[in-house]
């Protein structure tokens, strides 16, 4: 009778779902769900032809990858060209792009996978056909590939950590001082987020005082960007005791330092990722604790780049994952040229 | 006709208890017993699965660890190698490593008793990155590292470290990277495969990291408990955080079902040696083992509806033969063998039904007597006698039939039942029985029926006007017979109250 029910249901929905005008990723047009392949460089003949994959055409973080490839194009002269999705789920979108790379006989691919997990055997068979694949920003769960540049999110997750414990030392915590910090994630499903958030509770639990807690009830807004600043606003009124709150990606890093400057609250620590206006600005005032973790993904498309051609020269890595590394912004480093250098490309 | 009059005879005859009754009776007792022995062959299933994943849990936790404990003896005993050999340098020992670095690692090295680590370029990044100096101080005999990301391979991996004497005493340590697939390779298992999910788990960060699943692209996965466990139903979170809490307190195996939505999960854990703080974790869904069952259970579910279906048929079968049996019976018990009516017995039985049911309705007892029957059995003999009586029960039938009940009483005296006391009806149909009486002869032979005619007397009393009983009510009508009977027979009489 379970499954009797089940199926009624299944159906319903489906009929829903046809009957409904929200149209899902394969219903959109092409054009809706990304960009086919345009040149980002000069194209001249006789030069290699490096093709770009990006998540996430027309965001500022994207615009960045896409400035690096441009710069190393021009600089190891050879010819790129770029194409991407919308939205940064839709793998089968980029999958199709992959296709393109081979029917255009493309020298070497730079990829940025939407899904680690389901696009993992299309790589494998570019890779299998001897076109360079290098892997940014974000590593895929095959073998099959030549090198990844990204960000190594376990470790960017613990400098986090050990970021917010610098910002309460500097509050004046002690060891034995009760200490509160509250976590707000993006998708769930993200491997970026997961190791983030694995970093974070690694470096936390074997560096911070016994004393010093991560509350379990860790808050997803799962891609809804709308509600943000209420699950922000919830935890400070549910917690009141809270000293610390992290974001693990830019949406819940901008949210809490939206909410905690409209609150006022200078005793609450932040630290979150990439350098969205709202944490720039607690970052530069000197009543707030606050830090942020920026990637350099100018370098992983800029060094991804001079990597495909050497690659395509038959040169072979000696190493399969670079990691690009973060750079911890906080007030006290805001005007390091390291820190400016890497702000210039955010 | 005949046979349906005497249905309706039976009628008056049968037990209230009809055969419909009986099977629908049946069949709710099958069906309810049917539906408890289903409800409990489920409540078995689902027992049986749980503590049956629990088993697997625990073996395949088990194995995770033994293949832990295959990579670190493999480690020891390259220690042990190397600590029996005579070395001018470390760097010696180093070179000699890299020459047989042929196994399933992702690399090898050695650190010397000064902690000079001798690696590539790459590995030493990853010490400095990972801090792996301070897990190699912790090796006693061995140690081991959490995962991390491997520079060489772009994948998860977990570096070993054993401490072992080199130059006669001088103490040093080997170590070697494995990839976390391996673990996984050695540890896999056919069956279940892909329901199974493996993942070591640090108990104080609650991290975890996906060594096997349904999805081979997802190991590797990093992902943490406070998070990935969020889902689990709301009355389960106490039993999780205990299983948490022995995790934390050092115990070194428990185990737990939850559910997340309607899926029921077995979950267990055990140490892992040499790895402290890190636990194998094992997950099965227990419909995993409910799917291997469910063949079974659709097989018993299949055998009962049809043992049901069996049963019901036979049931049905024998019901039907004993009712023939019965009807056979009851005719040979009801019925004058010779004339078909009924015999006085059950005359007596259904008159006496009729006259007492209420409402009482008004009914005329009939008496015949088949006049000078002893001298046509005397003169044509017993069969002609037969063949007269069994012609003039046809004609008590052919004009009373539809009215009431007919019944041989004895010899040649016949009873009839009617339901009506309409004496002009009656005695109309008496005139017509007598015309057709007159006619029946006693052989087929015209030669010697002649001068033949067959007579009847007859004696009426009516119910309840002469009498509110039936034995009242035929003595009334046998008074009336009598009267006939002297006046000379051939003729019929209503009983006069003195």
């Amino acid at each position: 009778m379970k499954k009797l029910i089940s199926v009624m249901l299944c159906c319903l929905f489906l009929c829903l779902c046809s009957c409904s005008n929200e149209k899902t990723s394969s219903q959109l047009e092409d054009t809706e769900r990304g960009q086919e392949f345009e040149p980002l460089t000069e194209i001249q003949d006789g030069r290699k032809n490096i093709y770009l994959i990006v998540k996430s055409l027309g965001n500022s973080y994207w615009d960045v990858v896409l400035e690096g490839a441009k710069a190393a194009g021009e600089d190891f002269d050879c010819n790129v060209y770029y194409g991407g999705t919308y939205s940064e789920t839709d793998w089968e979108y980029q999958a199709d792009l992959l296709d393109t790379c081979v029917k255009q006989n493309a020298d070497a691919v730079l990829l940025s996978p939407d899904d680690s997990v389901r696009l993992a055997p299309k790589i494998s068979e570019i890779y299998e056909k001897d076109i360079p694949m290098i892997l940014i920003d974000t590593i895929a769960n095959t073998d099959s590939y030549n090198l990844c540049y990204m960000t190594d999110n376990l470790i960017a997750g613990r400098n986090a950590a050990k970021e917010m414990i610098a910002l309460l030392e500097k509050r004046d915590f002690e060891k034995d001082d009760a200490v509160n910090i509250g976590i707000m994630v993006g998708s769930v499903a993200s491997q970026t987020i997961n190791e983030r958030l694995a970093g974070f509770f690694q470096f936390w639990t074997q560096n911070a005082p016994e004393s010093w807690h991560i509350i379990p009830d860790i808050v997803s807004y799962d891609g809804n960007n709308g509600l943000i600043e209420d699950l922000a606003n919830g935890m400070l009124e549910k917690h009141p005791e809270i000293n610390g709150v992290y974001g693990t990606n830019n949406g819940p890093t901008a949210g809490f330092a939206k909410v905690l400057k409209e609150q006022g609250r200078t005793d609450i620590c932040i630290v979150g990722f990439d350098y969205s206006n709202e944490i720039a600005e607690l970052i530069a005032s000197p009543d707030y604790s606050a830090a942020t973790m920026l990637q350099k993904q100018f370098n992983m498309s800029y060094d991804g780049i001079q990597s495909a051609l050497s690659l395509t020269e038959g040169e072979e890595n000696k190493v399969k994952f670079v990691d690009t590394g973060v750079v911890t912004v906080t007030y006290e480093t805001l005007s390091t040229p390291e820190v400016q250098e890497v702000i210039l490309h955010n | 006709m005949k046979q349906d009059k005497n249905k309706t005879d039976l009628s008056y005859l049968k037990s209230g208890t009809s055969f419909f009754i009986t099977i629908t009776v049946f069949v709710v007792i099958v069906l309810i017993a049917t539906t408890f022995l289903i409800a409990a062959f489920n409540t078995l299933i689902t027992n049986h699965d749980k503590k049956l994943s629990r088993e697997i849990c625990n073996l395949i936790s088990e194995k995770m660890n033994n293949s832990i404990r295959y990579m670190t003896d493999s480690a020891q005993n390259m220690s042990s190698v190397l600590s029996a050999q005579d070395f001018t340098s470390p760097a010696e020992i180093y070179e000699k490593l890299i020459g047989e670095n042929s196994g399933s690692y992702v690399s090898v090295g050695f650190i010397d008793v000064n902690e000079q680590i001798y690696a590539t370029e790459q590995e030493l990044m990853e010490f400095e990155k990972w801090n792996l100096l301070s897990i190699a101080r912790l090796a006693d005999p061995v140690s081991i590292s959490a995962p991390y990301r491997s520079g060489t391979t772009g994948q998860p991996v977990f570096t070993m470290f054993t401490d072992f004497t080199y130059n006669h005493g001088t103490k040093g340590w080997l170590f070697v990277t494995y990839p976390l697939r391996e673990i996984q390779s050695i540890a896999s298992t056919q069956s279940l495969k892909e329901e199974t999910e493996i993942w070591l788990m640090n108990a104080e960060s609650a991290n975890i990291i996906q060594c096997a699943g349904e999805n081979e692209y997802s190991i590797g996965s990093w992902a943490n408990a406070y998070l990935a466990m969020r889902d689990i139903n709301a009355e389960d979170k106490p039993l999780y955080d205990e299983w948490r809490n022995k995790m934390l307190r050092g115990e070194p195996s428990a185990g737990l079902t939850y559910h997340i939505e309607d899926v029921s999960y077995m979950q267990v854990y055990s140490d892992i040696e040499y790895m402290p703080d890190w636990f194998v974790v094992v997950r099965i869904p227990s419909s995993a083992l409910s799917a291997t069952m469910s063949q079974f259970q659709n097989d018993v579910i299949i055998f009962i509806a049809v043992f049901v279906l069996v049963t019901l048929l036979l049931f049905i079968v024998i019901q039907k033969r004993n009712a023939e049996e019965k009807d056979m019976l009851e005719q040979l018990s009801i019925h004058d063998p010779l004339t078909s009516v009924m015999n006085r017995r059950a005359f007596d039985f259904a008159a006496e039904q009729r006259l007492n049911r209420p409402p009482k309705k008004e009914a005329c007892l009939l008496f015949f007597d088949v006049d000078y029957f002893k001298q046509v059995n005397d003169r044509f003999g017993h069969e002609a006698g037969d063949k007269i009586l069994i012609e003039f029960s046809a004609a008590l039938k052919k004009h009373f039939g539809q009215l009431g009940i007919i019944s041989r009483y004895g010899g040649d005296e016949f009873v009839v039942l009617i339901d009506t006391a309409s004496k002009e009806k009656i005695t109309a149909l008496l005139n017509d029985l007598m015309v057709d009486v007159h006619n029946i002869r006693p052989t087929d032979d015209e030669e010697k029926n002649k001068g033949f005619m067959l007579s009847f007397s007859a004696g009426a009393a009516c119910f309840p006007e002469n009498a509110e009983s039936l034995a009242k009510l035929e003595q009334c009508a046998d008074s009336a017979l009598y009267i006939v009977k002297e006046r000379g027979r051939n003729g019929y009489e209503w009983y006069q109250p003195a």
